[in-house]
C-alpha cells in the first residue's frame, strides 16, 4: 500500500493495485461519520463496439446497454440488493455516464458489511430472460420521463448536432426500441468484457481506517476467481472535426424558448497532466470570456437576452469535448448571433490580463478546496480524473503553472465557425 | 452542537466550531409571516441585492470581487416553512489556513456587510431599471414551474388540496404580486425586514466563538425586535377531488395527496416518519417494491411527508393507460399498512435508514445548520441519540393505527393529449 500525503491540503490518500488488477484508493476524512464508496467500471454508453472477452471479432450491441446492465446488477436470484443495503443502514445507488458506470453506497455504520455487499453484488451477475424483460417497462418509463424534460432534450439536441459518428450523440439510456432488443446474453457479454477488476476502480472515503479497509478488500478479492486480465479493444468510427448539423429547433410545451450554442472541441486526445492543464486553461478562458463576470454576459444581461438560467461551461473526455453556452431567452436568434459575434471578435483579438488570470486561479483554488468538504464529490471527481490518468490532487499545483498564453492556446480548440452549432427549443405554435 | 448567543431581542447567533471542513459557512435567516405579497417582495429583494450594491455597482464587479476572495460563495435566497417566509443570506469562504494569504475572513465579513447593508441606491430607493429587470426574472422563474412536469403536477395537486393558505403559496410569490412591486415599495420591504424580522444567524467552521460573535456584533448592529412565532394554520378539509389534465407530453404523472393527523413536533411525529419510510420513502419501501420492482409500472414511485402541513404525498411517473392500475396498487400499499402487514424487516430497514440519513446530513455544514434549525424549536435539546431512540421505539401497531387515520384527499393526473 502506498501513501500519498498532500500536506498543503491536509489529506492522506492510500493506494494499492491488487493482484487481480483492481485499483483501490482510500481517503480517511477526520470528523466525518459517513463512509462513501464508489465501485466504478470504465465502461459507459459510448462503448458500443468492441471485441468481447475471449473472442476475435468486434460486435456492436444495442444502444442503452451499459445503463440497462447497471439496473440489472441490483437484482439477484434470491433478493433485491437495495433491500440488503437498507437493512444495513446504507443508501445505495448507481449511475451510468458516457464513459463510466458507478455503483455506490453511503452509510454511517456497518462499513465492512456494506463494502462486502457492494463488492459482491457488482462481481456476481445474475441475468435471466425473465428479469431482463421485466426491466424494460421500468427503463421505458425512465426514457419517457427524460423525453418530457426540455432541459435534457436541449442538452442532447446540442450534442447530436455536434457529432457525426461519435456515440456520445446517442442517449445514455438508449431508446424504447433499442432496449427492447437487449437479451440476457448481451448483458453477460458486456459484463464479462468490461467488469473485470482490471477495468475498475474502488474509492472509499470518510470514516474509515485505511490499513484495515485495504486488508479487508485485498482478502475479499483474493478469495474470488477472475480470468486473466485482457486488454479491452473498443472501436470508434472516424469523427470529422467540424460539427454535423449547424442548427436545429424543436417545439415543446414550454413557456420560454431555450437555447444552447455548442462549440465542438478539436483537441480530444490528451490524457494525464497535459489533459489536466488543457482542461483547466480552457475552463478559465471560458469563465473569463463567457462567465458571469465577463463583459459579454453583462452586455447581454443589460439587453435582456439572458436570464438566471444562463450557463457557460466546458467538458472533456477522451474522444469528445465541447463547450455549451445557453440560456432561456425570448430572443434565441439574437442570443445565438451575439455569441457568434463575440467568438468572431475573439478570433481577431484575444488577451487576458495578469490580474484576470490571477483571479481565475484564486477562484479555482477556492472551488477545489470547497469541493474537498463533500466526500461524494471527491470520490466521483477522483474516479473521473483517474480514468484519464489525472489526479484530483494535482489540480492546485498544475493551476499555479498556468499562464495567460495557456488560456489563449487552449481556447483555440473550440474556435472557428466550423465548430459552432445551435439548438433551440421553442414553445408550441398557437393553434398547432 | 451549536452555541447560542443572543445579540438582541429576536436576533440570535448560533456558532458551531469544528475542524471538519476546509471552509467557514454562514447562514442568515430573516423570518416573517408568509403571504403572497411578502413572498413576492422578498424574492425580488433577494434578486436585487444579489445583483449589485453600493461598493460593487455592477453584477460583474460584485462577482469578480467574490472570485478574488478565492471563489467565495455569497447568495440571497427565499424559502418557506409552515406559515413562515424566510429570506436567506448564505455564504461560504475558504478557511485561510489552507491559503497563502490571510485576512480572507476579514474581507468576507466586510463583503457580507456590504451585500446586506449597503445596497445600490438612487434617491434613497433601489434603481428602477434593476428592479424592473429582476421582477421580470422572478416572474419567469414562477412561470417556469410549467416546464418541469413533475413540479407542475405537484404544484397543481397542492392548489387542489389547499386552495387557501400557506401550503399552496410559493416561496417565490405570484406573478400578480410581483407585478405590483415598485422601487419604493421594495425599499420599504427591505427596511422592514432588517428592523422587524426575527433573525437567526448560523456559523459553522474552524472559528473561535467569542471572536466570531464580536465580529458579527461589529459588522451587523441588529436592534431589538418582537420575536416572530410560528402559528399553526387551521385548514377546513376540502371535499375529495380527482382532477385530470392534459398537456403535450408522453408520460403520465400520478400525484396523490393525503391528510394526516400529525404535524411537526407532535408526539406521533416519529411514528409518521417511520410510516412514510415503510410506505414509500426508500428503495425498500412498499411503493418501490410493488409499483416499480414487482409490476414494472414506473421508474419512480415514492412518498414524502410534509410535516409542516400535515400532508403525505405519493408521486409516480407511469404509462398513461396504467393510471387506474397504479392508482389501485398505491392505495393497496397504504391499506396493507392499515391491515398490519408490516414485516419486522421493513421496520428495521426504515429505522436504519432514518438514523443513517440524519447522521449523513450532519456531515455537511449546511446540513448541520438546517437540521439544527428545524429541531431547535422543539422543547427537548436535539441529539442524534435522542431521535434515534424515538424512531427505535415505534411499533408496527402504532403505524397501523396512524395509517387508519390517513385520508386520501385529492388525486391529480397529468398526461399527454393527442396531437
Amino acid at each position: 500500500m502506498e501513501v500519498l500525503h498532500f500536506t498543503q491540503l491536509d489529506e492522506k490518500l492510500y493506494y494499492e493495485k491488487l493482484a487481480n488488477g483492481l485499483t483501490v484508493y482510500i481517503l480517511p476524512k477526520k470528523g466525518f461519520s459517513k463512509t462513501y464508496a464508489t465501485f466504478t467500471t470504465k465502461y459507459g454508453s459510448v462503448d458500443r463496439t468492441f471485441i468481447p472477452i475471449g473472442k476475435e471479432e468486434p460486435i456492436t450491441v444495442p444502444d442503452g446497454i451499459a445503463h440497462f446492465l447497471e439496473h440489472k446488477m441490483f437484482e439477484k436470484e434470491d433478493e433485491d440488493v437495495f433491500q440488503k443495503f437498507s437493512e444495513q443502514g446504507a443508501s445505495a445507488n448507481a449511475f451510468t455516464s458516457f464513459t463510466r458506470t458507478a455503483y455506490l453506497f453511503s452509510s454511517t455504520g456497518r462499513v465492512y458489511d456494506n463494502t462486502k455487499t457492494l463488492l459482491d453484488f457488482v462481481q456476481q451477475p445474475y441475468f435471466t430472460e425473465e428479469t431482463v424483460n421485466k426491466e424494460k417497462g421500468i427503463i421505458g418509463q425512465e426514457i419517457t420521463m427524460y423525453d418530457d424534460q426540455p432541459s435534457w432534450r436541449l442538452y442532447f439536441g446540442a450534442i447530436e448536432n455536434m457529432y457525426h459518428n461519435y456515440p456520445v450523440k446517442i442517449d445514455i439510456a438508449g431508446t424504447i426500441a433499442s432496449i427492447d432488443e437487449i437479451t440476457a446474453e448481451h448483458l453477460y457479454t458486456c459484463y464479462n468484457t468490461f467488469y473485470h477488476p482490471s477495468n475498475m476502480l474502488l474509492f472509499i472515503i470518510g470514516a474509515v481506517d485505511p490499513q484495515e479497509m485495504m486488508d479487508f478488500v485485498r482478502a475479499d478479492q483474493a478469495a474470488k476467481d477472475f480470468p486473466q486480465a485482457q486488454k479491452i479493444e473498443r472501436f470508434f468510427d472516424d469523427e470529422p472535426t467540424d460539427v454535423a448539423i449547424k442548427h436545429r429547433t424543436l417545439h415543446m410545451d414550454v413557456q420560454k424558448p431555450k437555447v444552447y450554442v455548442g462549440l465542438k472541441a478539436r483537441e480530444t486526445s490528451l490524457q494525464g497532466v497535459a489533459m489536466l492543464k488543457h482542461e483547466l486553461a480552457l475552463d478559465m478562458a471560458m469563465e473569463l470570456l463567457f462567465g458571469r463576470t465577463s463583459a459579454f454576459y453583462e452586455r447581454l444581461y443589460e439587453a435582456g437576452l439572458v436570464d438566471e438560467t444562463y450557463d457557460a461551461g466546458f467538458m472533456l473526455e477522451k474522444g469528445y469535448g465541447f463547450s455549451l453556452i445557453g440560456t432561456d431567452t425570448n430572443e434565441p436568434d439574437a442570443f445565438i448571433q451575439a455569441v457568434k459575434d463575440e467568438l468572431q471578435q475573439l478570433e481577431k483579438h484575444i488577451a487576458f490580463t495578469e490580474e484576470e488570470v490571477a483571479r481565475e486561479k484564486r477562484r479555482t483554488i477556492g472551488a477545489t478546496l470547497r469541493q474537498l468538504n463533500y466526500i461524494e464529490s471527491i470520490a466521483n471527481q477522483f474516479t473521473r480524473y483517474a480514468f484519464n490518468d489525472m489526479n484530483l490532487f494535482d489540480v492546485v499545483p498544475t493551476l499555479e503553472k498556468i499562464t495567460a498564453q495557456d488560456l489563449i492556446d487552449a481556447f483555440q480548440s473550440i474556435q472557428g465557425e466550423s465548430q459552432q452549432t445551435s439548438f433551440v427549443i421553442l414553445p408550441l405554435e398557437e393553434n398547432a | 452542537m451549536f452555541e447560542k448567543i443572543k445579540i438582541a431581542e429576536g436576533v440570535n447567533l448560533y456558532i458551531r466550531p469544528t475542524t471538519q471542513f476546509k471552509t467557514i459557512s454562514f447562514s442568515f435567516k430573516f423570518r416573517t409571516a408568509l403571504t403572497k405579497q411578502s413572498a413576492s417582495q422578498r424574492t425580488v429583494l433577494s434578486n436585487v441585492l444579489q445583483h449589485s450594491n453600493a461598493v460593487y455597482k455592477t453584477n460583474a464587479a460584485y462577482r469578480s470581487a467574490l472570485d478574488d476572495l478565492y471563489g467565495a460563495v455569497l447568495y440571497f435566497d427565499t424559502g418557506k416553512k409552515g406559515t413562515q417566509h424566510a429570506f436567506y443570506m448564505n455564504a461560504e469562504v475558504v478557511n485561510e489556513q489552507y491559503l497563502a494569504e490571510d485576512q480572507v475572513l476579514d474581507k468576507m465579513m466586510t463583503m457580507m456587510q456590504t451585500a446586506l447593508l449597503q445596497p445600490n441606491l438612487q434617491d434613497g430607493v433601489f434603481l428602477d431599471n434593476i428592479v424592473a429587470r429582476e421582477k421580470q426574472i422572478v416572474t419567469e422563474r414562477i412561470a417556469a414551474v410549467f416546464d418541469d412536469k413533475t413540479r407542475y403536477a405537484q404544484h397543481r395537486l397542492m392548489q387542489i388540496l389547499r386552495p387557501q393558505g400557506a401550503a399552496s403559496i410559493s416561496a417565490n410569490g405570484t406573478v400578480q404580486d410581483v407585478a405590483t412591486i415598485t422601487a419604493t415599495s421594495l425599499y420599504e420591504t427591505y427596511q422592514k425586514m432588517l428592523s422587524k424580522d426575527t433573525i437567526d444567524i448560523y456559523i459553522v467552521g474552524d472559528v473561535d466563538v467569542r471572536e466570531m460573535a464580536a465580529r458579527i456584533q461589529s459588522h451587523f448592529a441588529f436592534t431589538d425586535r418582537m420575536p416572530y412565532t410560528q402559528t399553526i394554520e387551521q385548514v377546513a378539509p376540502q371535499p375529495f377531488d380527482y382532477v385530470r389534465e392534459q398537456q403535450v407530453m408522453k408520460q403520465g404523472k400520478l400525484h396523490m395527496g393525503f391528510s394526516t393527523p400529525v404535524a411537526f413536533g407532535d408526539d406521533r411525529f416519529p411514528v409518521m416518519q417511520v410510516l412514510n419510510g415503510v410506505f414509500g420513502g426508500y428503495a425498500h419501501s412498499k411503493l418501490f417494491m410493488n409499483v416499480r420492482e414487482k409490476e414494472s409500472l414506473a421508474y419512480y414511485a415514492s412518498s414524502s411527508y410534509l410535516s409542516h402541513y400535515s400532508l403525505l404525498f405519493v408521486t409516480s411517473g407511469i404509462e398513461p393507460e396504467n393510471e387506474d392500475k397504479a392508482y389501485q396498487l398505491i392505495q393497496q400499499q397504504l391499506q396493507a399498512i392499515c391491515d398490519g402487514q408490516i414485516t419486522a424487516r421493513e421496520l428495521q430497514q426504515t429505522k436504519a435508514q432514518l438514523k443513517n440519513q440524519l447522521r449523513e446530513a450532519l456531515d455537511v455544514a449546511r446540513g448541520q445548520i438546517e437540521v439544527y434549525d428545524q429541531y431547535k424549536s422543539l422543547k427537548e435539546p436535539f441529539t442524534v441519540e435522542n431521535w434515534s431512540a424515538k424512531w427505535e421505539a415505534v411499533t408496527a401497531q402504532e403505524i397501523s393505527e396512524l395509517a387508519a387515520q390517513i385520508k386520501l384527499q385529492a388525486v391529480y393526473f397529468l398526461s399527454g393529449k393527442g396531437e
